[in-house]
């Protein structure tokens, strides 16, 4: 599988991959809105036929007040059932890093992922070393809870800054 | 005529109203709607007719919700006042929120008569005429904004992309470098000027200057102005190789380090040795270059998977080996689609067969004999490999029964239920299909991957309404439907799926609905980039930018979107050909189900359009903005569509994109000539049949095609005027060399009945041997009024020669359908007949079996009740406020 920077007609492919994956979905107008602001954050994986199996969507943490440490933050990463266990997600995430730490000069990165999410914690916190920041009670609306996670950044080679 | 435009009598007004107006755009400019509007009223009270009241308070009464009262003030004040920029300004803004953009423009420029120099004014042009695509006119809008404040920075932007775009990047590749010259003051790993750098290396690569462009990239990074590692990385060895310098290969070498998993890096490296993955004459140099990096770098894919398009013989088998019992070892469940591409070559397949073979053999002794490493999955995995192996080379039996063992040994593996899903769908059986997939669902609740596609199957067999409530476990529960909230998502996928299934069923108002949807989904997609012609200025991301606007340009070139006016076009078609399709029966009954779905949808909608729930968390000053809310639909079953009183008007606006975008795609073409034909617009009918021609001649749609035109060429009561005619008269002759004309007609293009039928006889001798050409020669009979017993002998020769059943290629599920349909529309009595050979022919199918019985399949088919797996998320659905980030 080929992973690589997201190109704007890969926009449509990524959004049907997170409408089949995930129950948190975006109109495309979402997905030109990362495109267009961090254009070298987000990833595709593609298949031998240029089929989008697997993506991540980025972005940096604007809001972020004076002083503080920028740092990225995952919107969304999936990948289709049938091509998991391959390592792309983490190949994904690891590209994404090293753009929001050199590009941005990013300190830490930060997601989301439900409590009962055993696979992606697994790929979160043993094989990329996220650590738990907070619990967000009935984060999701269902009621489940959410794992509030981080990872620094500052072995990525570039000196952080701050906004 | 003085230059100075002097304030007319009936604009100015006395101080105090002078000073109220004033006050009024303010309230406008900070969106303080009330206030503005108790102000205009305190101005109107006096001067009822001021005209720029008027139209800023229509402005302000649309923003609050209050459209048609606000447009027709608005409408008012323009006809009062015709030379006030202000309400040429205002007029403009209400037309762009209707997305009405060549007449915003228009306003616009009125506007700009007035006020040359007014800096919003003059912003919203230059962004409307980049969405119109008219650059000459943007060159000279960004040239006034530069004049007039040179000061920003986006503003050179700017100027230079509206010469880009208009075709000049060399004038583009001056301004930046004046401007990069020009700029000071900036900080250190600014992110927006590493972008406009990057730009300044895109036009230079344009302009092919490669030593320019490689100057930028290096003091670029050098100095820590460009900060996008990756883009600088990619410029600099593409640049390179360009240049043909000596250190081109150690850029590439670079990027493969820098992501060992991307194929077009390992493309470039070998490319800038000469090497070209996709040529046989190079493998052997690939091969040896791809094997060096899989040692190299052992954590990525990418070497080992493409070492493998370039192997043959045994060193494929060596590296086919390793890499199919590493897959099965550590248990990869995709392992086969990974490797399905190679199977182009027919001695990779036969490699790949033994490998796996040979792996089950080994793990099928180990299960009765377990020794210390064998590893019981692994077995699971190569027998999974193989059914998936054999089921796509249509050996259904093998592949069933080594699934039948997989499933004795793991009964809970997800898996092995959707590859059985696969093999009944293809090979016939789509109700035993759902059920599968709905068992593997149920075996992993939580997972929407396998919801969509349980859903897909569900649609695909039938189910229409089983499906829609699969798809609500993982859709927002305060959505008037399942399908509502994918609608809103823009799910693609769901609107095919729901649209071919409601064809399928023959329920065409309703699957016309859902492709008529696809299409102002697109037209959504080419409105959102409206916002983005400032925004990428703003941000500076102009490389990007650039492809969106390409990729906005060809945006219905996507499958879904030929698809759906393709389908669209039928159902227009059919009901134009054939009105009394259009009576939808009304009186037709809705089950429980739908009852009840339907009661539910109405509660939604309701609160949906509740004014309340509407504005709340919207702006706290009730801003409603400018865009036209979405009306309530009120053909929700897509009656009223199909009783449009213009069908064809209507195709031909969905398939008029295709004649730019889809040059290689014949029913595209097909299409086209269809519409035209019937429209009566015969320059485009000929340019569309000539068009399809020249793709392939021989297909057999366009056989069907060219005898219609025949006929209707023979119903003209004379030759079409110039300049029509005689292309008409030379394209007729072209195709019909040799027909003689009919002796009892006066029209020049009547060609005898005879002659045609002739014509089909000689393609069906072409072409007895493929399905398709024998179905287009059976309809062709039956349009040419031939008996039944003679058409139905046509298709029964699609089933081949003799009992043995000599199939002919190509002879398949799909195509079976198709003639069971047309005997079915001519009414034939042989259907039956055609089916039943069909049933034999298709063992495992069960789509040809007797109606009666394949009613009573389908009814007999229990769905245990879908669990609700939750799902909701807060921060789910949301644009999350983008709107406000773009839009500022
Ligand atoms: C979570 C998800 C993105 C992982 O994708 P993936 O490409 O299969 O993950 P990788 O192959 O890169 O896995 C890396 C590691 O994650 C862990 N992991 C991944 N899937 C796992 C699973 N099903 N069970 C346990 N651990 C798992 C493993 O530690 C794995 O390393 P290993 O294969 O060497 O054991 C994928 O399962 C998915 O798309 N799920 C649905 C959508 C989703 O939940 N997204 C995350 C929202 S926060």
């Amino acid at each position: 599988m080929n992973v690589r920077t997201i190109r704007v007609d890969d926009l449509t492919g990524m959004q049907a991959c997170n409408l089949q994956n995930l129950p948190e979905n975006y109109t495309i107008r979402y997905y030109l809105y990362h495109a267009m602001t961090w254009p070298s954050l987000s990833f595709v994986a593609e298949d031998h036929k240029g089929r989008i199996v697997g993506y991540i969507l980025a972005k940096m943490e604007e809001d972020a007040g004076k002083g503080e440490e920028l740092h990225g933050h995952v919107t969304s990463i999936s990948v289709l059932r049938s091509y998991r266990r391959l390592g792309l997600a983490k190949k994904l995430m690891e590209q994404s890093q090293k753009a929001m730490a050199t590009i941005y000069g990013a300190s830490f990165v930060s997601l989301h992922v439900r409590k009962s999410n055993r696979a992606a914690l697994n790929l979160y916190r043993d094989t990329l070393g996220f650590t738990l920041k907070a619990t967000e009670s009935k984060y999701y609306a269902d009621g489940e809870d959410a794992y509030a996670m981080h990872l620094s950044l500052k072995d990525q080679g570039t000196v952080a800054r701050t906004n | 005529m003085s230059k100075q435009l002097a304030v007319p009598a009936k604009r100015a007004l006395p101080p105090k109203e002078g000073g109220l107006f004033k006050e009024l755009l303010g309230y406008y400019e900070t969106r303080s709607l009330k206030k503005g509007v108790k102000t205009a009223d305190q101005i109107l009270k006096k001067f009822p007719e001021h005209a720029e009241t008027l139209c800023m308070k229509g402005l302000l009464l649309t923003h609050m919700g209050k459209r048609e009262e606000g447009i027709d003030l608005v409408k008012k004040g323009v006809r009062l006042d015709l030379t006030s920029h202000i309400c040429w300004h205002v007029f403009g803004l209400i037309q762009k929120g209707e997305k009405k953009y060549d007449e915003a423009l228009k306003s616009y420029i009125q506007a700009l008569k007035f006020d040359r120099e007014n800096l919003n004014i003059l912003l919203d042009a230059a962004n409307l005429q980049v969405h119109l695509r008219i650059f000459d006119s943007l060159v000279e809008t960004r040239h006034t904004i530069l004049r007039l404040r040179p000061n920003v920075r986006k503003h050179w932007i700017g100027y230079a992309l509206a010469h880009h775009l208009n075709g000049n990047p060399l004038e583009a590749r001056k301004i930046l470098q004046h401007y990069q010259i020009m700029v000071k003051g900036i900080p250190d790993h600014d992110v927006e000027h590493s972008e406009t750098l990057l730009y300044l290396v895109r036009v230079h690569e344009e302009l092919a200057e490669f030593d320019e462009a490689l100057r930028v990239l290096d003091t670029g990074e050098q100095n820590g102005q460009i900060v996008d590692r990756t883009a600088v990385l990619e410029a600099r060895a593409r640049i390179l190789s360009k240049l043909k310098s000596d250190e081109s290969e150690a850029a590439w070498r670079v990027l493969i380090d820098y992501n060992p998993d991307s194929y077009e890096y390992y493309r470039g490296y070998l490319s800038n040795r000469g090497i070209n993955l996709d040529d046989r004459a190079d493998s052997e140099a690939a091969l040896k270059i791809l094997i060096n990096f899989s040692t190299e770098l052992p954590k990525a894919a990418a070497p080992r998977r493409l070492a493998l398009n370039v192997a043959s013989g045994d060193s494929f088998k060596d590296l086919a080996g390793t890499y199919i019992r590493s897959g099965l070892t550590r248990g990869i469940p995709s392992l086969f689609a990974d490797l399905k591409a190679l199977y182009r070559d027919e001695h990779k397949k036969t490699a790949v067969e033994e490998i796996v073979e040979a792996e089950h053999t080994k793990h099928a002794a180990e299960q009765s004999t377990p020794s210390e490493d064998s590893e019981p999955t692994t077995y699971l995995w190569t027998l999974y490999f193989l059914a998936q192996h054999y089921s796509h080379l249509g050996q259904y039996s093998k592949a069933l029964g080594l699934l039948e063992t997989a499933l004795t040994h793991t009964p809970t593996l997800p898996e092995l239920y959707t590859c059985k899903a696969r093999l009944l769908k293809r090979a016939g059986d789509p109700i035993g299909a759902a059920k599968l997939l709905d068992e593997a669902r149920l075996l992993d609740g939580q997972d929407r991957f396998l919801n969509t596609k349980c859903a897909k199957y569900m649609l695909r067999a039938g189910f229409i309404e089983q499906g829609n409530q699969i798809l609500g476990l993982f859709t927002k529960k305060d959505a008037p439907s399942p399908g509502s909230d994918l609608e809103d998502m823009q799910s693609l996928l769901y609107l095919e799926e729901e649209a071919d299934a409601q064809y399928q069923s023959g329920k065409l108002h309703l699957a016309l609905k859902k492709y008529m949807a696809i299409q102002k989904l697109f037209d959504e997609v080419e409105d959102d980039q409206y916002d983005f012609h400032g925004y990428a200025l703003r941000r500076f991301t102009i490389t990007i930018y650039l492809n969106l606007l390409t990729w906005e340009d060809q945006l219905r070139s996507h499958p879904s979107y030929i698809k759906a006016a393709l389908h669209a076009s039928k159902i227009f078609i059919a009901v134009h050909d054939e009105p009394a399709l259009a009576i939808t029966d009304n009186s037709e009954p809705l089950t429980d189900a739908e009852k009840k779905a339907k009661k539910k949808a109405k509660k939604a909608q309701k609160a949906h359009e509740d004014p309340k729930k509407l504005t709340q968390g919207a702006n706290a000053n009730e801003d409603k903005g400018l865009e036209v809310p979405q009306a309530k639909d009120e053909d929700p079953d897509g009656k009223k569509l199909l009783a449009s009183p213009d069908p064809l008007e209507m195709a031909a606006k969905f398939l008029s994109p295709l004649a730019s975008l889809a040059p290689g795609n014949i029913d595209a073409w097909i299409a086209l000539y269809d519409i035209a034909i019937r429209r009566k617009k015969l320059l485009q009918a000929i340019r569309a049949l000539k068009h399809a021609k020249s793709l392939d001649p021989e297909s057999p749609e366009l056989h069907i095609r060219i005898i219609d035109f025949a006929l209707r060429a023979s119903d003209l009561p004379q030759t079409p005027p110039a300049p029509i005619g005689p292309l008409f008269t030379s394209f007729h002759s072209s195709l019909f060399p040799s027909l003689s004309p009919s002796s009892d007609s006066s029209n020049p293009f009547s060609t005898s009945k005879l002659s045609l039928e002739t014509l089909n006889s000689q393609y069906l001798q072409k072409h007895s041997n493929s399905p398709l050409g024998i179905l287009a020669v059976a309809k062709v009979q039956h349009r040419l009024g031939s008996p039944v017993g003679q058409v139905e002998e046509t298709i029964f020769s699609s089933l081949g020669k003799g009992d043995s059943g000599e199939g002919l290629v190509g002879f398949n599920i799909k195509v079976a359908s198709r003639f069971i349909e047309f005997l079915a529309s001519i009414k034939s009595t042989r259907v039956v007949e055609y089916r039943s050979a069909c049933a034999q022919r298709f063992e495992l199918s069960t789509i040809f079996r007797p109606i009666e019985e394949l009613n009573a399949l389908r009814t007999s088919v229990v769905w245990p009740a879908p669990q609700a797996v939750s799902t909701e998320v807060k921060d789910g659905n949301t644009n999350g406020g983008v709107d406000g980030y773009i839009a500022q």
